[in-house]
């Protein structure tokens, strides 16, 4: 991931293991490879422009949650929360890829995020 | 979506109490749609807990319940031993990282049976030994997660060694934050030293997952959400299986 992404796009460019999902795919022809992974804001988060992401399946939920962070421009001092199945926080090092083999359905994985505040 | 902050007010005081920390969102919107109470009752706490470790049973993950003798009161706990990069662990002690993780014969003799199974990684790595429990916290009415550190020999970790050891993923923002997130408390049931994890933030990552679970009608067990987030800042991992085995309390 490139630390100098400005817009989605660059970081799509830079992170070829994160990438638009398209509208109309469910996923199939990438099954092996990456799980498709929709991002539901939670609370008083800021609502991802794209919310529809195709991600490798080793990619850990830390590596997604900094993907997040840069894509929504998060302050250092923020931290961000996934949520998997609605209401558990799988560990950090968990890999998307079971996730998605756990709580996957209709060719996706639905991960919910929120925010902390800021210090100060 | 009506976002209202409040002090916190209860009918009876309450000890150390963080105002700047806690907003309260849940009591004081009568007659409005209430939103989920970050706040657990102590009943509900235990009931929670009963579950957990129903579950925990299941998959032998380790967790045990602690009464203490004569009360209603009591704890769960569960120990880990944990390889950790020597890195972790301050090199200017007196034995050297080294000698403590060589195995050699004379040594061999002394060491307990649990540590037997972990020989193979002692040469690569320090092992650690961490003590988890969880409370019930009377003052925050909520959980509270304390823990103890030490080497293989008994040595307590410094609170630095174990901010070494808290998930990255967190560690940055933990470390900046305004406010002393670890600290070392006296266990408030055993009166012996231990680290804690300061509970004052419970609010920020359980309301969400509160109020998704009663959006969509569905209900949570507090104990496994909450301990799916703060366990592993503390390197403490929570299988999956917990999120669909475990039924919330009726």
């Amino acid at each position: 991931m490139s630390d100098n992404a400005e817009s989605p796009t660059e970081t799509q460019k830079d992170d070829p293991s994160i990438q638009h999902a398209a509208t109309e795919q469910t996923g199939a022809s990438d099954e092996k490879k990456k799980i498709d992974v929709l991002l539901k804001a939670v609370g008083d988060a800021p609502i991802m422009k794209t919310k529809k992401w195709s991600v490798e399946r080793g990619r850990t939920v830390q590596s997604l949650a900094q993907f997040i962070s840069r894509f929504l421009k998060l302050e250092a001092s923020e931290q961000l929360f996934i949520y998997v199945n609605q209401s558990f926080a799988p560990s950090p090092d968990q890999e998307v890829g079971v996730l998605f083999e756990c709580f996957g359905s209709d060719g996706k994985l639905v991960l919910h995020y929120c925010k902390s505040q800021a210090w100060g | 979506m009506h976002l209202g902050i409040f002090k916190i007010t209860y009918n009876r005081t309450a000890t150390h109490f963080m105002d700047d920390c806690f907003v309260n969102l849940g009591e004081e919107m009568a007659g409005e749609r209430n939103p989920a109470s970050c706040y657990l009752d102590e009943r509900t706490f235990q009931l929670c807990c009963q579950l957990f470790l129903q579950h925990s049973e299941t998959i032998q993950d380790g967790w045990s319940w602690e009464q203490i003798k004569g009360t209603d009161e009591g704890f769960m706990k569960k120990t880990v031993l944990m390889p950790v990069k020597p890195s972790v662990l301050h090199k200017q002690h007196e034995y050297s990282i080294q000698d403590e993780n060589m195995v050699t014969d004379d040594i061999q003799a002394n060491v307990e049976d649990e540590t037997a199974g972990v020989q193979a990684v002692c040469e690569i790595h320090a092992v650690l030994r961490y003590e988890y429990h969880v409370l019930y916290s009377c003052s925050y009415q909520i959980p509270v997660l304390y823990f103890r550190a030490s080497t293989l020999d008994g040595r307590p970790l410094s609170l630095e060694e174990v901010w070494s050891n808290v998930h990255p993923n967190y560690r940055q923002r933990l470390q900046q934050g305004p406010w002393d997130t670890l600290t070392q408390q006296e266990h408030p049931l055993l009166g012996q030293p231990f680290f804690m994890l300061h509970p004052c933030r419970t609010e920020e990552f359980m309301k969400p997952a509160l109020d998704l679970a009663q959006a969509e009608n569905k209900r949570m067990n507090y104990i496994v959400t909450w301990l799916s987030v703060v366990g592993p800042v503390l390197r403490l991992d929570v299988p999956l299986s917990y999120s669909t085995e475990v039924s919330a309390p009726d």
